[in-house]
């Protein structure tokens, strides 16, 4: 065997004698990922493209660049209502979701009291059980409250699900020193208070990455807009290109200016915070 | 306000919110499935007989069944082919492959795509007529397909839609467990002589298998409850020959779809809920117990 060891900045030693196997994995996986670039090429230029243009080929460079498609979507199609829609209900979903996670995983870590070890369980359930088994009492519950077709209704059910961040937060609130509250508490501030002004402001990184990642995920919701929004004024931007989607070749051409105008601004999002959205999913351990 | 309270303040409204929306829901699925309803008027008890229905019935029955094996069908994909591949591609970022940031990068991205758009993409590469797979094959004088439309191909294709949106997850939480494992442990290795293998097999592998816990428990919920995926795909029924028919599209047929009589009867869409949530719980616990026989106590 060659003697030869490179060190990798991460710690382990690989030898040079794999160097070619090494060369070999990453080209594979380098192809792998032309997919990505294929589709979302693809995507964006045939949304640039005239409908004629579009027709006759689907995989070549636009003959002319216009903003056609785009405009039927905004004019005729009313995308606009879905953009504000999805925006909405993201924002909401995700602003209630966030801070009542911090909330009970603040007052479940804490604070000493009875039940304590049964409430973080009970917070937990959520994790455990989709909201696809529990979507048709959703849906009477919704129907029963009033809240079927309306955004508020979506911004409560989002903001509900709070098991996967309430964990996270109570893991981050264990690692904060006691003494920074108690110093507060001596000077008079209410619990509320510390919390607002000097809790919230420490986990600003785990909020943001939390946030990021729950909203990605209420974005690109697809199964509960479609059983709780069936009126066309609340449809979200899925919903729309789930339409689309059902009648493609007629309305080949908004179907992809759709799909770029859904997809822009989570890849946005990624491609200046991927790092923040990874530490999300994996349960905001700051790494690297 | 008294400060032994004060913990209410900060549990109560998230309490009421997520008692309503997560906890009510599931016992109420429960609940339901014990009654008939059309959802106007009286509810009659029936007591199991939603449940017989939904397993013996000669008609409801065998679509029933049909989608039980395509749902473990789907699982065993995903414990034998998804988890593996997602663990070996952890490993690769983990020893830096050449490139190995960018296709961290790329290989993670479809997570943050919506699967009605993962749907889109998968129709502009397999759509019999108008797909970029047939038309390769046409120019290069191929056989063509019908993809998600041909029996034989459909469950292959969905399973590779699936690794391509959403093994990037586990293969990051892989990752940052593998980067978790202390580094003298792997030097020492190197010192003892250990190959690339020997390090894989006797000490990144087992040392995993942790966290490997965790993301079969998910991914195992989340195999038992797919919908969105496959109901964009080819449609509420399961596409040809019901290859891709899974329970909860057989859920939604019933519940919100009206096959039953015509009309919808909300107890026994709540019985094949209360099926899957049973379903849910032992296999999670059932995971648990075994899985847990692999914790180490670091």
């Amino acid at each position: 065997m060659k003697e030869t060891k490179t060190k990798g900045s991460s710690g382990q030693i690989y030898s040079k004698g794999n160097q070619v196997s090494r060369l070999l994995v990453s080209a594979i996986y380098i192809v792998y990922t032309m997919i990505a670039f294929f589709v979302l090429g693809v995507t964006f230029m045939n949304s640039l493209k005239e409908k004629g243009d579009l027709a006759t080929n689907l995989f070549s460079l636009p003959k002319k660049i216009v903003f056609n498609s785009y405009h039927v979507l905004f004019e005729k199609n009313n995308i606009g209502q879905a953009f504000i829609n999805s925006i909405i209900i993201t924002f909401g979903g995700t602003a209630l979701c966030i801070f009542m996670a911090a909330m009970v995983a603040y007052g479940i870590s804490r604070y000493d009291f009875k039940g304590r070890g049964f409430l973080g369980g009970y917070f937990l359930i959520g994790m455990m059980v989709p909201m696809q088994v529990t979507v048709l009492p959703l849906f009477l519950i919704m129907q029963k409250l009033g809240l079927l077709n309306t955004r508020l209704g979506m911004i409560l059910l989002y903001g509900s699900s709070i098991s996967f961040s309430m964990y996270v937060f109570a893991k981050f609130f264990r690692t904060i020193p006691m003494a920074l509250e108690e110093a507060a508490r001596i000077d008079g501030a209410s619990d509320f208070k510390i919390f607002i002004q000097i809790i919230l402001p420490i986990c600003r990184p785990v909020i943001f990455t939390m946030a990021l990642i729950t909203a990605v995920g209420y974005w690109n919701d697809f199964y509960m807009p479609m059983v709780l929004l069936s009126k066309k004024s609340t449809q979200t931007l899925t919903l729309m290109i789930y339409t689309y989607l059902n009648e493609f070749v007629r309305k080949m051409d908004v179907s992809f200016a759709a799909v770029v105008l859904t997809l822009l601004p989570v890849i946005l999002l990624y491609c200046i915070f991927s790092k923040q959205m990874v530490q999300g999913i994996t349960g905001g351990a700051v790494k690297e | 306000m008294n400060k032994r309270r004060q913990y209410l303040f900060f549990i109560t409204p998230g309490f009421i919110l997520y008692t309503v929306f997560i906890i009510i829901p599931i016992l109420y699925v429960i609940y339901l499935s014990f009654f008939e309803w059309n959802g106007l008027t009286e509810m009659t008890f029936v007591g199991m007989e939603n449940f017989k229905l939904l397993m013996t019935d000669n008609k409801i029955a065998p679509d029933f069944w049909s989608a039980v094996k395509n749902n473990l069908k789907y699982l065993l994909c995903i414990w034998f082919v998804v988890t593996p591949l997602q663990f070996i591609t952890a490993y690769f970022f983990y020893v830096r492959i050449p490139a190995f940031k960018y296709i961290k990068f790329m290989v993670f991205m479809p997570y943050v795509i919506s699967t009605t758009i993962v749907s889109f993409f998968a129709t502009i590469i397999f759509n019999p007529n108008i797909g970029i797979l047939n038309s390769v094959l046409k120019a290069l004088n191929l056989p063509q397909g019908s993809w998600l439309g041909d029996p034989n191909w459909t469950f292959k294709i969905f399973i590779m839609i699936v690794i391509w949106q959403s093994a990037g997850s586990g293969m990051m939480i892989f990752y940052s467990n593998l980067l978790d494992i202390p580094k003298d442990i792997m030097e020492a290795c190197s010192i003892d002589g250990a190959n690339e293998f020997q390090k894989f097999w006797h000490i990144l592998l087992p040392l995993s298998l942790p966290s490997c816990a965790s993301i079969i428990i998910m991914s195992t919920i989340w195999a038992l409850s797919v919908f969105d995926l496959p109901y964009i795909l080819v449609g509420s029924t399961g596409g040809v020959k019901g290859v891709l028919d899974f329970v909860n599209m057989v859920f939604y047929r019933y519940t919100f779809g009206s096959v039953l009589n015509a009309q919808s009867n909300y107890g026994f869409g709540a019985a094949i809920s209360t099926v899957m949530l049973i379903v849910i719980i032992i296999v999670t616990a059932v995971q648990n117990k075994i899985l847990s026989r692999f914790e180490y106590d670091n």
